[in-house]
């Protein structure tokens, strides 16, 4: 009766105890529900946003608030849920949240900065406001937010900037008497730029410059310089500009400089070139609105530009061109640099270089400003750049080319400490593609072996080619080739690391709505999930070609070309429409993943930069507070009627229901396995009793001081001493909770059985032994080695093992489990026989074959 | 035989942008218009053979329109699309003479689909 009450009681408890103790298991477990079941609709929800807006929908912005008011509400559903799990310990995530959501609906509701914000942060500038920043910061910005690449720290100082600057010098009237004045004489021009040079900053604008170079000092250091240049194109470098307008080097960080610096460039709208080539387009004079950026100089040892298409319009080809020091004059086309040409194949590869005499190099001055000077003799002699460095800058402009779906011309530096920075990427007109003629690809079933035909569930249609690179465990991924096909038993958000390199994706397993899945379609790699057996399929190494389309993925022996031609032509075209991407822009706040790894630093709430990040780390986190505390097996036993378990091993288990994890009646003081309704336990415990893997001489279950106070096994009490030496089992129907004894060495396993893949889980932790530490050290390795064949991600160290596996399904994890009861079972006492390295192996070798002898 | 003619009325750009290129890589000929006033006079100066417009609109509706261009040219199809919210109104439209109707989002493929049998003279 006691116990009725005690459940009742801590069903109904909804936060802390009186004492201030831990919150009711049942109330953990619900709230622990609750943040998976709206994670799990976010997810659902991001992942049809990706539908619909990846070009294959005509959809109206209606869509998108509606969506997005449905997911907001969700993810706000689970933090609340989060906030009870973990008694408030993540209070940031709803800075984190907020801040997301505002930049989110700034993109909805089509908000740009508060007019008359004078000075952005590179980091505070979004792709939809290169109206007030110019389309080269709005580009730098991009690829340092989003596309992750080492821009130089900066700020922009905006359009509105320069509208106050045109206001309080007045020059708004002389441009009104340019305007009138037809044809207007080059004096009138040298007039403005001499007003401009000697204009006053606004009071606001030198207040908000001081206040960026501050901020700058703060994080870079006072040494720093600074590049002050022009940002006037539009968006998408309708025109390039391209050298038009002035840019000043190394400008030291002082405010006054920097204001010199400013007016020089904006001074640069009337140099008679720079007019005659805005006549040329046809702008109005006077017209265009000049934006600048102030990024941190870097200290170049070489420097140069890229072209990602060929002089001849080939768009295999990587053409650089690079010189020692800075790049200026690459730019301005006064030197004769080296060249190198690169094929933008699978692995890059270098078609041919060709040394320049470098005979000037310009390098920064100490005090400021920079020199042209006589490059020294053994430098002008050989080439700028190695062959690494060529490969890597190849590397990164396939990656920017990508990214902004057109051919780029692209400046950069590396620096004394060999760090390559991005300074500049801006479209390279005239030179768009011709198009490839649709190529219907039933044709080429005829004509090449067909591997696969329409199977899986498409997460992002496309084509791609490669080498089959077969992922047999995530610790692999360090030796992905890239420009390989992906294949794999499950889906991983870690696939993230070689997202930008990956050819296609095809898993056995997995569902379109995972964390990976989402991932696919936002970097638009090809990719198919539950293709059955891909893995046994497709041999490591073997040149495929793999089509994606509506009925699923279809793969044909060797590489194909016509068929990579057609890739993805619809949705690029769609890209072109300025409406598109301003809609679509969106799913960046939404859908990236930044949070991947949950043993990295960033893997926190600052980390979090987008809602799935935010949904990422409130189910990591979740996952983690209930393991801990279902793992309190002492306290709950005291809340809840624990029953024993009568199996055919002596495992020793009791267990706690906590709902509908055992069918026995009130009061019932032991289950058997037929009464096991919790679906997790069940398959632990069928598989803890397969024949011949437990062995019958075990070791007393007693606890060694050293060790009790190590594992922190959880100290029964004395009102509770019937339970003593027993393993607890905190069960409901789908949960399980186990932290087991077996002599000296320690397990838990907690894991989320449900009907829904995405919310499954796996955790397991082994510690322990009573042997010396090479046999545990083996025993680890040994288990270690098997789990990583079920697919999990394993952590090592010395004697502890901590295993995850995810997002599988209901079917397969029951499977694992079972796997798991027997190695559970079967390496209790197997450390005691590993004497060698090799018996490791053996062993392993042995469990995976179904062989439990010892 | 010339390319077969399709007008696109919805007050929202991206709409009209994305089914114009989509439709154009079809072979048809697209116009699209952010409001019926517009459409309807471009309408009274030449006959389209499928007209796909938003049933919400500011100003002159989807229904007029409907009602418009049956009077102009009862053999021009109209296709209807619309927030899924104004599902019902759609419905009474469907009784009237519309060839098919899309909630909102509509996948280009399937209005493709549509707008081929609108021509074929398939319901």
């Amino acid at each position: 009766m006691k116990n009725v009450l005690e459940k009742i009681k801590s069903f109904l408890g909804t936060s802390k105890k009186e004492d201030g103790g831990s919150l009711p298991i049942k109330a953990v477990f619900k709230s622990f529900k609750e943040v998976l079941e709206n994670n799990s609709r976010a997810l659902e929800i991001i992942a049809d946003m990706g539908e619909k807006l990846g070009g294959d929908y005509l959809f109206d912005i209606n869509y998108i608030k509606g969506a997005y008011s449905e997911l907001a509400g969700t993810v706000s559903n689970s933090l609340q849920n989060f906030d009870a799990l973990t008694a408030n310990k993540y209070l940031k995530l709803h800075d984190v949240f907020g801040h997301v959501d505002s930049q989110i609906k700034r993109l909805i509701y089509d908000v740009t900065p508060t007019p008359g914000v004078m000075v952005l942060s590179f980091k505070d500038i979004t792709w939809n406001m290169f109206r007030d920043v110019g389309g080269k910061n709005a580009a730098l910005a991009e690829m340092s937010n989003y596309l992750r690449l080492n821009i130089p720290g900066g700020f922009a100082i905006t359009t509105s900037a320069f509208d106050e600057f045109v206001a309080e010098n007045g020059l708004q009237e002389r441009i009104r008497a340019i305007h009138d004045s037809s044809p207007a004489d080059d004096r009138i021009f040298e007039e403005m730029r001499s007003l401009i040079m000697n204009g006053t900053i606004p009071e606001e604008l030198d207040s908000a410059i001081s206040g960026a170079v501050e901020t700058i000092r703060e994080t870079f250091g006072r040494d720093c310089f600074l590049a002050v240049r022009s940002s006037a194109e539009e968006e998408d470098g309708e025109h390039s500009f391209a050298g038009q307008f002035e840019t000043v080097l190394n400008v030291p960080l002082d405010v006054k400089a920097v204001e010199d610096a400013y007016k020089k460039v904006l001074a640069s709208l009337y140099l008679p070139g720079s007019v005659a080539y805005q006549a040329g387009l046809g702008y109005r004079i006077g017209d265009i609105k000049m934006a600048v950026g102030c990024m941190i100089m870097v200290d170049a040892v070489k420097s140069g530009v890229l072209y990602t298409v060929a002089p001849n319009g080939d768009r295999d080809i990587v053409v650089i061109n690079s010189t020692w020091g800075l790049g200026s004059l690459i730019v301005e086309g006064q030197t004769d640099a080296d060249m190198f040409m690169v094929k933008k194949e699978i692995e890059p590869e270098l078609l041919g270089a060709k040394s320049g005499k470098k005979e000037f190099m310009v390098v920064n001055r100490k005090d400021g400003g920079v020199e042209k000077t006589k490059t020294s003799e053994d430098l002008a002699g050989i080439p700028s750049l190695t062959t690494e460095e060529v490969m890597e800058l190849a590397r990164q402009a396939v990656y920017i080319e990508k990214h902004f779906r057109k051919p780029q011309d692209i400046e950069w530096a590396f620096d004394k400490a060999g760090r390559l920075f991005i300074l500049q990427a801006r479209p390279l007109r005239g030179m768009e593609a011709t198009e490839a003629g649709g190529i219907r690809h039933e044709r080429f079933a005829e004509a090449t072996e067909t591997l696969m035909k329409d199977k899986g569930t498409v997460v992002q249609k496309g084509a791609g080619a490669g080498r089959v690179f077969v992922l047999r465990h995530p610790g692999e991924m360090d030796k992905f080739p890239k420009g390989s096909v992906l294949v794999s038993k499950y889906d991983s958000s870690n696939f993230v690391r070689i997202m930008p390199y990956v050819s296609a994706i095809i898993t056995d397993v997995g569902v379109p709505t995972s964390h990976m899945a989402s991932l696919c379609r936002e970097f638009r790699v090809p990719t198919v999930v539950n293709a059955g057996d891909a893995t046994r399929i497709f041999e490591h190494g073997q040149e495929v070609t793999v089509v994606i389309d509506e009925d699923g993925v279809t793969v044909y022996d060797g590489i194909v070309k016509e068929l990579l031609k057609d890739n993805g032509k619809d949705s690029l075209k769609m890209e072109e429409l300025y409406e598109y991407r301003k809609r679509r822009y969106v799913l960046r706040y939404i859908s990236m993943l930044n949070l991947v790894d949950p043993t990295q630093d960033n893997f926190s709430p600052e980390g979090c930069r987008t809602l799935h990040d935010v949904i990422r780390f409130m189910h990591e986190k979740a996952v983690t507070e209930l393991v801990v505390n279902a793992g309190r097996g002492n306290e709950i036993i005291k809340q809840h009627a624990a029953v024993k378990l009568d199996l055919t091993v002596p495992a020793g288990i009791v267990a706690i229901d906590i709902g509908g994890g055992l069918d026995i009646s009130e009061g019932a003081g032991k289950a058997g396995f037929e009464q096991i309704l919790s679906v997790p336990l069940r398959a632990v415990t069928r598989g803890m009793m397969h024949p011949g893997v437990w062995h019958a001489d075990s070791v007393s279950l007693k606890v060694g001081d050293f060790f009790s106070s190590m594992i922190r096994m959880p100290d029964l009490t004395a009102d509770r001493s019937e339970y003593v030496g027993y393993n607890v089992a905190v069960v409901s129907g789908e949960y399980l909770n186990l932290s087991i004894r077996f002599g000296y060495h320690f397990t838990v396993l907690d894991c989320y059985c449900s009907e829904n893949a995405r919310n499954n889980h796996i955790y397991f932790r082994f510690i322990g032994g009573a042997t010396d530490m090479a046999k545990r050290s083996r025993r680890v390795e040994i288990i270690s080695s098997v789990i990583r064949n079920f697919g999990f991600s394993v952590m090592v160290k010395g004697d502890l093992l901590i295993g995850r596996l995810a997002n599988i399904n209901r079917d397969e994890m029951e499977g694992i489990l079972d796997q798991l009861g027997r190695l559970m079972a079967f390496t209790r006492q197997l450390d005691a026989v590993l004497n060698d390295d090799a018996s490791v192996e053996f062993f392993a070798g042995n469990f995976m074959e179904g062989k439990y002898t010892i | 035989m010339s390319a077969n003619k399709i007008m696109i009325i919805d007050d929202e750009k991206i709409v009209g942008d994305m089914a114009k290129l989509s439709l154009e890589q079809e072979g048809y000929v697209v116009e699209t218009f952010l409001s019926a006033e517009p459409a309807l006079e471009r309408l009274k100066e030449e006959k389209f053979d499928v007209v796909v417009t938003d049933l919400k609109m500011k100003g002159i509706d989807g229904m007029e329109v409907l009602r418009t261009v049956k009077r102009l040219y009862p053999k021009t199809k109209v296709i209807m699309i619309t927030a899924f919210a104004n599902l019902d109104s759609a419905i009474e439209a469907l009784r009237g003479d519309v060839h098919d109707f899309f909630p909102k989002p509509v996948r280009i493929k399937e209005l493709k689909v549509s707008i081929q049998r609108a021509l074929n003279g398939v319901q």
